[in-house]
């Protein structure tokens, strides 16, 4: 161990270790794993025969502590292994004992920055560094784990040279952030009790209820307990997800703060967002909230589920119209930027209302007409979409209003699909493809040659927006 | 057999699937040959089982033998029909690929957003001498895949839209 702590960016080409209590922290899960596994299998036969006898309980301990050392040394030469280095425009991670691999990544193709802290990595003051690239599968390279100062000093090093900033030395200063808004404890907590999933909860428990007292039924009550499980599993997600939720602005780009267990410094540089869903569920339209979700190429593809939360797509976990509209601007009008146009710019606010809640043609959106009533009788006057001269609205929902938000340069693709029903009303059902996320926009029972007409000027803007914008991706430049 | 490309045969005024100004290419006839036998030889093999249950037992049974036949009777016109309404368009900017009966698609990917091409050819396909190029793009929904090209169509498919793909990439 010749260098002990690992000093992110030290110097260009040199290979740097990571934190030399990674394999500690990463490695009590295994034994976490191991002593619920003999838990569950011991703990029943302790119950019904009392005691073990000393052999038994030493033969469980040596399991245990073989395991642990097992794991260890694994996890110790799995440290050991692993060797990043950041390059002028490249990041280099080597890892593996057994099977080795390697993975290069080009900063300028740089999607987004996270700075992950585990619940039990905070407690030591490290963090996880994961930078996402656009690859079709799993694309990310995760220093796991750093000192958070060092986490921090790279990312903000990855950042100036993905943007193409020169600076002096090797590290780069970090970025000012400015907090734009907050998210408070009492507004996540109401809109939790005002979630769709809250509702269904409670209405579930009192027809138990209900049934436990008039028909005499208490196993619709034991019946209830996994769904309850799983509801309450949904909500507690989404509260420890959108716990302290701080929207910042920095040059480089939008930076999203947020969790109660596991924290997430999320880094999204202007452009990088795909497409944009605001959301309002039934219950929230008293209080006008809205959530924003977004799509960044990359996120979304981890390996395991776990990797896989959905919180990694929010941008706003609950705000007031205003508050949604406000981080809406910053990641569309890509501050700073003299390239791009400010597609924010075009959205007028008779624009945007039409789009949250409004019906209809009204504000310029093509809708469905009336003779889709037959195949959507309540939804089908929200259906509805509108060009802009920089993105593309698409509207949907009675109950729950969405409407999306996507720049023509990101359209990947588009399709226009018809089925029979449609075909006899002459309506057809418009989609846009964007990158793996939330927001996948399509907009049901569209008058067919009207669609048809708006798939190909569609095609035409993706293609002539992405021809004006010549970008690189390395949003510094130029300036 | 190259190209066919077929110049106005393929429109119906005012469709929306069918954009006028557009010249289609259909893909070989041989692609319903192949869905036809990947269907129709087990439907064939249960005709059969059930025509030699019929000579051991009793004559009722030939009657169990018409029901795969029928289906079969039913898959291989609609596989034809199927086959037949498949066709793409390079245009100058973007590829459009259009398919299905009763269930219609049009999906248009401008060359730009094309991230990489894969070309395939099953062993049945290979005998047969077709392949089938699918189109990636950075969004999983993206579904454009066309069947039934043959091999040289299809390595000229590649070319073209890896070329064309090239001139206006633009990142993501």
């Amino acid at each position: 161990m010749s260098s002990p702590a690992a000093v992110p960016a030290a110097g260009e080409g040199q290979w740097q270790r990571l934190h030399p209590l990674t394999p500690f922290v990463r490695g009590w899960k295994v034994v976490a794993a191991l002593l619920v596994v003999i838990g569950q299998q011991r703990g029943g036969e302790l119950v019904r025969t009392g005691i073990p006898s000393r052999s038994e309980a030493l033969i469980t301990l040596a399991v245990i502590v073989a395991t642990a050392l097992l794991g260890g040394l694994y996890a110790v030469l799995a440290w050991r292994r692993a060797r990043y280095r950041v390059g002028a425009d490249s990041l280099q991670l080597r890892t593996g004992v057994l099977f080795r691999h390697e993975r290069a990544t080009q900063l300028d193709r740089l999607q987004a920055v996270d700075v992950v802290r585990p619940l039990l990595a905070r407690f030591f003051g490290l963090a996880e560094l994961s930078l996402e690239v656009a690859g079709g599968g799993d694309s990310s390279i995760r220093l796991s784990l750093l000192r958070e100062a060092d986490a921090q000093a790279l990312r903000s090093t990855l950042l100036a040279r993905a943007a193409g900033l020169r600076f002096e030395g090797d590290v780069a200063p970090q970025a000012p952030e400015r907090a734009v808004l907050e998210v408070s404890v009492g507004r996540l907590v109401e809109s939790l009790v005002r979630d769709p999933v809250t509702v269904l909860g409670a209405a579930l428990v009192t027809a138990a209820v209900l049934a436990t007292i008039w028909f005499h039924l208490p196993a619709a009550l034991a019946a209830l307990l996994p769904i309850g499980f799983g509801l309450v599993g949904i909500l507690w997600s989404r509260f420890t997800g959108g716990f302290g939720f701080i929207v910042a602005t920095s040059p480089d780009g939008i930076r999203l703060h947020h969790g109660l267990l596991t924290t997430r410094s999320q880094t999204v540089p202007p452009g990088r967002v795909q497409a944009l869903r605001l959301r309002q569920p039934l219950l929230w339209r008293g209080r006008d909230w809205w959530r924003v979700e977004v799509n960044v190429a990359g996120y979304g593809a981890g390996r395991n589920k776990e990797d896989r939360e959905a919180d990694e797509h929010l941008l706003l976990t609950v705000g007031t119209r205003a508050e949604a509209l406000l981080v809406v601007s910053l990641v569309l009008t890509d501050p700073g930027s003299q390239s791009r146009p400010a597609t924010y710019d075009d959205l007028s606010a008779e624009l945007i209302q039409a789009g949250l809640t409004g019906r209809g043609s009204a504000a310029g959106f093509l809708s469905s007409p009336p003779r889709a009533r037959l195949l959507d009788p309540i939804g089908w006057r929200r259906h509805g979409v509108r060009v802009t001269a920089s993105v593309l609205l698409a509207r949907r929902g009675v109950f729950r209003r969405e409407l999306d938000i996507v720049p023509h340069e990101r359209t990947q693709s588009l399709a226009l699909l018809q089925g029979p029903l449609q075909r006899r009303l002459g309506v057809a059902t418009f989609v846009l493809h964007s990158t793996r996320g939330p927001v996948t926009p399509r907009v049901q029972h569209l008058p067919a040659l009207a669609a048809a007409q708006l798939l190909h000027q569609q095609a035409e803007r993706a293609t002539s927006a992405r021809s004006d914008s010549a970008h690189d991706g390395r949003w510094m430049l130029g300036r | 057999m190259g190209p066919v490309c077929q110049h106005g045969s393929m429109q119906t005024g005012g469709d929306p699937f069918v954009p006028d100004d557009v010249s289609w290419h259909r893909v070989s006839p041989r692609l319903a040959l192949a869905r036809r036998l990947a269907m129709g030889v087990p439907l064939v093999v249960l005709a059969l089982a059930a025509l030699l249950g019929a000579a051991l037992s009793s004559p009722v049974l030939a009657l169990a033998a018409l029901a795969p036949l029928l289906v079969l009777g039913w898959l291989w016109w609609l596989i034809g029909r199927q086959v037949a309404a498949i066709g793409y368009a390079e245009r100058a900017d973007d590829l459009l690929v259009r398919r299905g009966v009763m269930f219609r698609s049009l999906v248009v990917v401008p060359y730009g957003r094309m991230q990489f091409v894969d070309v395939e050819a099953g062993p049945l396909d290979r005998a047969l001498g077709i392949a089938r190029v699918q189109l990636h793009t950075a969004s999983p929904g993206s579904d454009a895949a066309i069947p039934g090209l043959t091999p040289e169509q299809a390595a000229r498919l590649r070319d073209t839209l890896a070329r064309r793909g090239e001139a206006r990439l633009a990142g993501l």
